[in-house]
């Protein structure tokens, strides 16, 4: 069973706001993802590889350097920088 | 109670190629911080990473040049740890299906050193620690490494030494990294136990981590194998923990066990698709590997009959040997190139990364030219040892310092006038010799030499004045 609290520990560890009036709607939603998801439990095993279910392999790149992007881009999203570094502050 | 020591090696090495792993930031050591980042490297969600053909061949050379089997089908997976030098909270990595197994490196008393894998990875971003802040930079972030998994099959520090030392060469042979501890682009996890000498059992293991030079691997090491039967001696048993080795106390301490939380969940990386090696592939790969430090040893000491302690010394890097094998050419006795440079070039490179660069001026094909008037007896070997003094000076031709005449030896009677020279102008010499000091005699024979400027048979020469004495 997903409960309330569940749904606001997922919010907080994925860095998400969930606004209050939402929890209940959202509780029910993951309810019923994590229903779906069961089906495949009860999914016939066919010796297919669900890994690679794209029968994909070898997909590569050529070893040369592309421009990276300016260091203000990357720290765009950073919670708090210093001195051009992301900033982990020490919550002890 | 007679203790041995057990030892396993966890080597993670950077990969030099010009771009990341999984996307085409450069890998350049340095620059201003998370200046070489990308959406992919940082980890932003959406972003999907493409695996660089170039760390696959690099692996498999590694591979391939300690003697592993390249696996057909490969994959990557996901490492999961939260911790701030990874942006994704997982690290991508290979788990049940590495590209390289079962090798083995060996070392100079014959034993084999197993590799259990070779796997593929990404390196995380780099931490730098000030007043309990932590300031991320992820330049490093993706940096391709390859981790290599030795069995616990070393036995004493000294084989420990000899087994990174030869990881170091054989990764710098085939160029597929620079191996600089201090840089980091080559460091070390030690798992260590002891156990009564003779056990086949294993006793319980500690892991030092990120060891960064040799010099620390021997001295944690020795620290670690103390402890360790200390603990045992004292009738209490060894706690299986992580541990960090500070060198200025010369200690082993636990680190903090949040960090050694070990759950990985590992999963495969469903954005990355399945690595098929083709024979075909690996077959190529090997054809482009060049000699391998081990066997060129070899050839050297069985085929061109040089002392195996020089043979080392010659094959230790990879610009020393080349330059070795260039000058050897055509020549009779390639033992007389070894001594040139064991001895005269060695003295003028003092250090090891000198040793390494090998950058001296005078080429291969000009000691080349110098040995070979040598063998065809053009000029004696006095001559040819301070020419070359002046080569490397000068980064000039032998011919530049030696000229027609120097080089038409000494006739008989030109001989026979400087030896009766030596003579007249050695009377204490000869007076010492005459009363059994044979020493005497070389006091004559350098006048000789000196006064043909190394033209004269120095064998000849003594023969001579011992006649005149007589």
């Amino acid at each position: 069973m997903v409960t309330r609290e569940d749904v606001e520990n997922i919010a907080l560890l994925s860095k998400l706001f969930v606004p209050d009036e939402e929890l209940d709607a959202l509780t029910k939603d993951m309810q019923e993802i994590i229903d779906f998801a069961d089906t495949i439990n009860n999914a016939v095993e066919s010796g297919d590889d669900f890994d690679n279910i794209n029968n994909l392999s070898n997909v590569l790149r050529e070893d040369e350097v592309v421009e990276s992007l300016p260091s203000r881009e990357i720290l765009k999203n950073a919670p708090e920088q210093a001195e051009q570094h992301f900033l982990v502050r020490n919550r002890e | 109670m007679k203790y041995e020591l057990v030892a396993g090696f966890e080597t993670h090495i950077e990969l030099a190629t010009k771009t990341k792993i999984f996307c085409s930031c450069t890998t350049e050591f340095g620059g201003e911080p998370n200046t070489h980042c990308c959406p992919v490297c940082i980890g932003l969600p959406g972003t999907l990473p493409k695996l660089n053909r170039q760390v696959v061949n690099y692996a498999v050379k590694a591979g391939l040049a300690t003697h592993c089997e390249i696996a057909e089908i490969a994959k990557m997976d996901r490492k999961n740890y939260c911790y701030p030098d990874l942006p994704k909270a997982y690290q991508i990595s290979q788990y049940d299906m590495p590209l390289c197994l079962n090798g083995y490196v060996e070392l100079s008393n014959g034993r084999k050193i197993r590799l259990e894998r070779i796997h593929i990875e990404e390196d995380a971003g780099k931490l730098i620690h000030s007043h309990g802040d932590t300031y991320v930079d992820y330049n490093r972030g993706g940096v391709p490494l390859i981790e290599i998994v030795s069995k616990p099959d070393i036995r004493s520090v000294d084989e420990a030494k000899e087994y990174v030392e030869k990881l170091q060469q054989v990764m710098r042979y085939i160029g597929i990294s620079d191996c600089k501890m201090q840089e980091g682009s080559m460091r070390c996890d030690v798992n260590i136990s002891v156990r009564e000498a003779g056990s086949e059992e294993l006793g319980t293991r500690t892991e030092i981590k990120n060891m960064n030079s040799i010099t620390n691997i021997a001295k944690a090491m020795e620290y670690e194998f103390e402890r360790q039967c200390d603990v045992l001696e004292s009738g209490e048993k060894v706690t299986q923990e992580t541990l960090r080795y500070d060198d200025a106390t010369n200690s082993t301490y636990p680190m903090r066990s949040k960090e050694d939380a070990h759950d990985y969940r590992y999963f495969r990386d469903p954005d990355l698709v399945t690595i098929n090696v083709s024979r075909e592939d690996v077959a190529e790969i090997k054809k482009s590997l060049p000699e391998l430090p081990a066997d060129k040893c070899r050839r050297y000491i069985d085929e061109l009959e040089i002392p195996e302690k020089d043979a080392q010394l010659l094959t230790k890097y990879r610009n020393i040997s080349e330059y070795f094998d260039e000058a050897i050419k055509g020549v009779k006795s390639p033992k007389t190139v070894s001594n040139f440079i064991i001895g005269q070039i060695f003295s003028r490179l003092e250090t090891e990364a000198d040793k390494e660069e090998f950058n001296i001026k005078t080429t291969p094909k000009q000691l080349n030219e110098l040995v070979k008037l040598l063998d065809e007896g053009k000029i004696r070997n006095n001559l040819a040892k301070s020419t070359l003094e002046k080569m490397l000076d000068e980064g000039k031709n032998a011919t530049d310092y030696i000229s027609e005449s120097d080089m038409g030896g000494l006739d008989e009677n030109a001989l026979n006038d400087l030896c009766k020279q030596a003579v007249e102008a050695n009377p204490k010499a000869v007076e010492d010799y005459k009363n059994g000091k044979e020493k005497a005699i070389k006091a004559m024979v350098g006048f000789v030499m000196k006064n043909s400027r190394g033209r004269a048979d120095a064998a000849l020469a003594e023969q001579k004045i011992k006649d005149l004495i007589k």
